[in-house]
């Protein structure tokens, strides 16, 4: 079962190369070998996770050598596939989520003119996905890192023919690039001092050779850290992923959601052993994961097109990844990472089914009502809404939530301040969600309904609402008796987190408060935002409310200071440069190698007695040198 | 000569075979599909019979020759490029006003001299293989004789040859007038003896080098390459682009491994001077260059002097380097050529780059082969041509080769400037108002054509991703080197 993990990736990539050579002639085939090559990967994935599960390989670590790229001088880095518990929970969430929403595309994106270009670019995503969770080596998991990056610029200017669309797409990829950088630089340093890439040999070799605390460690995850805030949108790298949403909708929930912006969390948890060597950084992911799920949580709250507040709300729920990896609640981390995907995706597909029903209506005043006119999307959007809020004991966000929270409070390091954060935000968050439900699918109806999605829309959005439940059973906190199976099941990879001596009744209080709080947001949303809209009203007319609402909805001024801060300059140093001096050495290069080249070009005069002359005194000066320089 | 001895020799007898045969049937039958069918078919045999003839080396037979398992690489891919310039041949020649049936015997008999070249092991072998492959050369240079551009090139490359040959046939008159013998072998022992010494030697091996020299068209021998090239025909100039070059470069290799040249720091100086020399005097020729077939005769001499580089190394890497070097320079030469001969027409060649704006759109696969075989001759990842590149900077930072390599770095950026020229060339609209008529053929690329470039494509992008297959068979062929 094992040794078909290699078809889980080239699945993908072989329908990118199909649709990409033949797409065009395709015409609606084009969806089949899209969502068939997504959808036979899944199962590929189902069958090998059957096969880790049931037979364990030793160590719980399958590897799968492809080959060797290139083998010089000791460094050989090789096509190496690596499978343990992290990377399988990635790769089922990574195909499984993908598959819906590939499915969902089919439907979503019929009447678009780049339909089989779409698909294309989603299965090349989809496999560059999988070889960056899969990846055994780090430069083999940035080849997947760069190939998703790519995908997202892409998709993100999927539309292009309008330009905003594209100065979205080139936003996205010079800000994430800082962070790419960052990471390369981080892959040198790894190389230069390790002398290895190959990631599991890399931590141990980490481990032996360095002192935790000290300054190599703390270079070695700064960088890291680097690369994964560009990619997951985190403080002072999050601004594009809000201007990331014009792009279809699925990507968003595919790409911008469920799996590109989680992999810094994926990256920092595989590099686990250098960050538990760090306590600084690894006590900065903590407080930029908190700060950045209060800022964006609190945009979110303001925003008028659905998507965006989708999107910050994004932001947010990486950010709580993120105070789980700065605490050493490694599986928590990812036990959210798996359960947003869930949920996140499905309010995306939701978002995605009201706006092609409003005819692509993005703006939340505009909708309302919505709830008879479109039931199927209304129950699942609320279950996923329910799931983002953390309702109490029937949603999977609880759990995940609940787990961070805790391991939060347990935190040796501000314990009690990263919780009050992680709270704080939760509150928010359940405020937002429900303020979206509130306003679209409640109230009178503004716009009226001109398309009803079709089974291959219904189909993902129940799956996926089934999983936002169910997807948190797997692990239930101490006091109800059951058994963690998640953690246990990433046992393996990660080290267990430090123990604090607290109780099961402590963990008790702690999901309580934070049940009762999401259960508050509920409430508060429901009291200002139907029951009586004038008091929300009337609070955004006053000055103060004003001015902290245009605060909020520009996303705290990011976009503002680093127009004046960063862009602005850079633009103006560039038109003050046009003529720079550094362009002078190499248009001087350009100028003598013209120079030389209409020089030589005299030489060849296609007389032979010239030829025969010009080899003579090439003999001459041979012979010369051979004898005279020995 | 002993029974295995016959078997071991068993490519070089069938391809020396091939000519005799393929004469025959045209005597007999004097049909173009017979004498093409003939040539590719007995050019497979001999590929076939080289896993036989490996199990028997490696072996010396007479002292003339050696069959071991670098000789045996060489062969292999002589007899692959040769098989690709006789499909490509096929349809040029179908749409020339010519006797088309010779051409395939004179190409057999080149390939003949070419492996007899890289199996050498004595002057006598050596000069013999050498003259094989030349004789054939003049005359399939100038084969259409309508044309007078290759009457041209067909007298200008003889002239030339022949004045190099003379400095070569000195030179090993030279050695075994103070050594007495012939035999590499023999050579190196004794230039062990009086190394340093004579100056007489040192003068006639430097003469030995610039008979190589110019068959490598390596500066300053290199003024006959854009000629030659551009007057003749599209497939015979992949030929002496690629198997009369590798061939020869093969043998240098091999005599210089053996006659070791890092014990004669001149020669090393030597060698070094043509080394950058060719790199510049092919990038920046070039650079500017408007005749397709002119562009790839420049590359090519600034290629031999990349390779160069790689032979003045020292150490394991050396061979690898050469060899991973060779064939993906075959692949991208052939497949470059192959697009220039299927673009043309009866009336010349298609050399003109304008004539190829707007390619793209009219014949988008052959615009791709076109320009994954300039990318790959660029050294762009992804292709083979990146990997030997990689493996040529690898071998001379293993040798401390820092100034060659620094202009090799140098050289590569120049490089990218006319490849990429010719790409956009191909990918930019034509300007308004002209019309889409062009000089370049309209017709539709034969079956065979179209198969092969397409199978150049891929084993470009096959080795430059998965490398590891070639680059063991090549280590396999190194101990024949010491």
């Amino acid at each position: 079962m094992l040794s078909l993990l290699w078809l889980v990736p080239a699945l993908p990539f072989a329908g990118f190369l199909a649709l990409a050579l033949f797409g065009r002639r395709m015409g609606a085939f084009a969806a089949a070998v899209g969502t068939g090559s997504v959808g036979l990967s899944a199962l590929f994935a189902l069958a090998v996770a059957a096969g880790f599960i049931s037979s364990p390989p030793p160590a719980r670590i399958y590897t799968q050598s492809l080959w060797d790229w290139i083998n010089v001088g000791g460094f050989k880095p090789g096509i190496l596939l690596y499978l343990d518990s992290l990377s399988l929970v990635m790769v089922l969430v990574v195909t499984v989520v993908g598959f819906l929403i590939h499915l969902y595309s089919a439907e979503f994106m019929e009447a678009d003119d780049g339909y089989s270009r779409f698909f294309a670019y989603m299965n090349l995503f989809v496999g560059s996905m999988l070889v960056l969770v899969l990846a055994g080596n780090l430069l083999l998991l940035y080849l997947g890192w760069e190939g998703v990056g790519l995908c997202s610029y892409l998709l993100i200017g999927f539309w292009y023919r309008q330009p905003e669309n594209g100065a979205a797409a080139i936003k996205a990829f010079v800000v994430t690039r800082i962070g790419d950088t960052a990471l390369a630089i981080g892959l040198f340093f790894l190389f230069l001092n390790l002398g290895t890439l190959d990631i599991q040999k890399m931590m141990n070799m980490a481990a032996l050779r360095w002192q935790a605390g000290s300054a190599y460690p703390e270079i070695a995850a700064a960088l890291i850290l680097g690369g994964a805030l560009g990619k997951s949108a985190q403080l002072p790298l999050q601004t594009w992923l809000p201007d990331a949403m014009a792009g279809p909708t699925p990507v968003s929930a595919l790409i911008h959601a469920a799996t590109m912006v989680t992999a810094g969390v994926y990256l920092i948890a595989r590099t686990n052993v250098i960050f538990t060597m760090a306590p600084a950084v690894q006590f900065a992911v903590a407080v930029i994961g908190a700060a950045t799920l209060l800022l964006s949580a609190a945009s979110a709250l303001v925003q008028h097109d659905i998507k965006r507040v989708l999107a910050y709300s994004t932001i947010s729920q990486i950010g709580y990844m993120f105070l789980a990896l700065g605490v050493g609640a490694w599986s928590a981390a990812i036990f959210h990472l798996m359960t947003h995907a869930f949920f996140k995706a499905l309010l995306f597909l939701g978002a995605g089914a009201v706006i092609s029903g409003l005819d692509g209506e993005h703006d939340i005043f505009k909708m309302g009502g919505l709830r008879r006119q479109m039931p199927v999307a209304f129950w699942c959007f609320l279950t996923g809404a329910c799931s983002l809020a953390a309702l109490p004991l029937v949603t999977a966000g609880f759990y995940s939530k609940g787990l961070i929270l805790f391991s939060a409070w347990q935190s040796r390091r501000a314990g009690f301040w990263l919780w009050a954060a992680g709270i704080a935000g939760a509150l928010l968050t359940s405020i937002y969600i429900f303020r979206l439900v509130f306003i679209v699918f409640f109230g009178k109806p503004k716009t009226a309904v001109v398309k009803k999605p079709g089974p291959r829309i219904v189909i993902p959005l129940v799956a996926l609402a089934f999983l936002s439940i169910v997807g948190g059973f797997v692990n239930m906190p101490a006091f109800f008796g059951v058994k963690d199976v998640f953690s246990r099941f990433l046992e393996s990879v990660f080290p267990v987190p430090p123990q604090a001596a607290s109780l099961p009744e402590t963990e008790l209080l702690l999901e309580t408060v934070s049940a009762i709080v999401s259960l508050a947001g509920v409430y508060v949303a429901y009291f200002f935002f139907l029951a009586a809209p004038e008091y929300s009203e009337e609070m955004a007319r006053t000055a103060p409310g004003r001015a902290l609402g245009k605060f909020w909805f520009s996303g705290w001024g990011f976009d503002w200071l680093y127009e004046k801060a960063l862009v602005s300059p850079y633009r103006w140093f560039a038109r003050a440069n046009r003529n720079d001096a550094v362009d002078l050495i190499y248009s001087f290069i350009a100028a003598a190698s013209r120079f030389f080249h209409y020089g030589l070009s005299l030489s060849q005069t296609g007389k032979v007695r010239f030829y025969a002359a010009v080899l003579a005194l090439g003999a001459v000066i041979t012979i010369t040198i051979a004898v005279l320089a020995r | 000569m002993s029974g295995p001895d016959f078997l071991a020799l068993l490519p070089l007898v069938l391809v020396s075979a091939m000519p005799v045969v393929v004469m025959l049937a045209i005597a007999f039958f004097r049909d173009h599909v017979l004498a093409a069918a003939l040539t590719l078919l007995g050019l497979l045999v001999c590929f076939a019979s080289l896993p036989f003839a490996a199990s028997y080396a490696p072996r010396h037979i007479t002292p003339l020759l050696i069959i071991d398992n670098y000789a045996l690489f060489y062969m292999g891919l002589i007899f692959a490029a040769t098989f690709a310039v006789a499909v490509l041949s096929y349809s040029y020649l179908g749409m020339l006003r010519v006797r088309r049936e010779e051409f395939y015997v004179l190409l057999l008999l080149a390939a003949a001299g070419s492996s007899v070249l890289v199996a050498s092991a004595h002057f006598a072998s050596f000069f013999l293989g050498l003259e094989t492959l030349s004789v054939s050369l003049y005359a399939l240079v100038s084969y259409p004789s309508s044309r007078e551009k290759a009457i041209e090139a067909g007298v200008k490359y003889l002239v030339l040859a022949a004045v190099s040959s003379a400095f070569l046939l000195f030179g090993m008159a030279l050695v075994y007038g103070q050594l007495g013998t012939m035999e590499f072998s023999g050579i190196a022992e004794g230039a062990a003896g009086l190394r340093a010494a004579s100056p007489a030697f040192l003068g006639a091996i430097a003469l030995i080098v610039v008979g190589f020299g110019f068959k490598l068209a390596v500066a300053p021998f290199h003024m006959w390459t854009p000629d030659v090239y551009e007057g003749a025909p599209a497939p015979v100039s992949a030929f002496v682009a690629t198997v009369s070059k590798g061939a020869v470069f093969a043998l240098f290799l091999r005599y210089f491994a053996r006659v070791d040249i890092h014990q004669m720091g001149s020669l090393v100086l030597a060698a070094t001077v043509i080394s950058i020399a060719s790199m510049f005097t092919g990038n920046l020729l070039a650079l500017l260059q408007q005749n397709v077939k002119r562009i790839l005769a420049y590359s090519s001499i600034a290629h031999l002097g990349y390779l160069v580089v790689a032979f003045l190394a020292s150490g394991a890497l050396r061979v690898t380097a050469v060899s991973y070097y060779l064939v993906s320079y075959f692949i991208a030469m052939l497949g470059a050529f192959g697009v220039v001969s299927v673009l043309s027409g009866r009336e010349g060649d298609a050399v003109d780059l304008d004539a190829y704006r707007g390619l793209s759109s009219r014949r988008p696969f052959i615009t791709g082969v076109f320009s994954a075989m300039l990318f790959s001759l660029a050294g762009i990842p992804l292709t083979a041509g990146f990997i030997g590149k990689f493996y040529v900077i690898a071998a001379g930072a293993g040798s401390a080769l820092w100034l060659l390599i620094s202009m090799l770095v140098v050289n590569s950026a120049i490089g990218v400037y006319y490849y990429i020229r010719v790409i956009i060339t191909m990918y930019s609209a034509r300007a308004e108002g002209e019309t889409a008529e062009t000089a370049l053929s309209k017709g539709a690329v034969s079956l065979g054509g179209g198969l092969l470039l397409a199978a150049l494509t891929l084993g470009l992008v096959w080795l430059g991703v998965y490398p590891s297959p070639l680059v063991s068979l090549i280590q396999k062929t190194i101990q024949g080197l010491r």
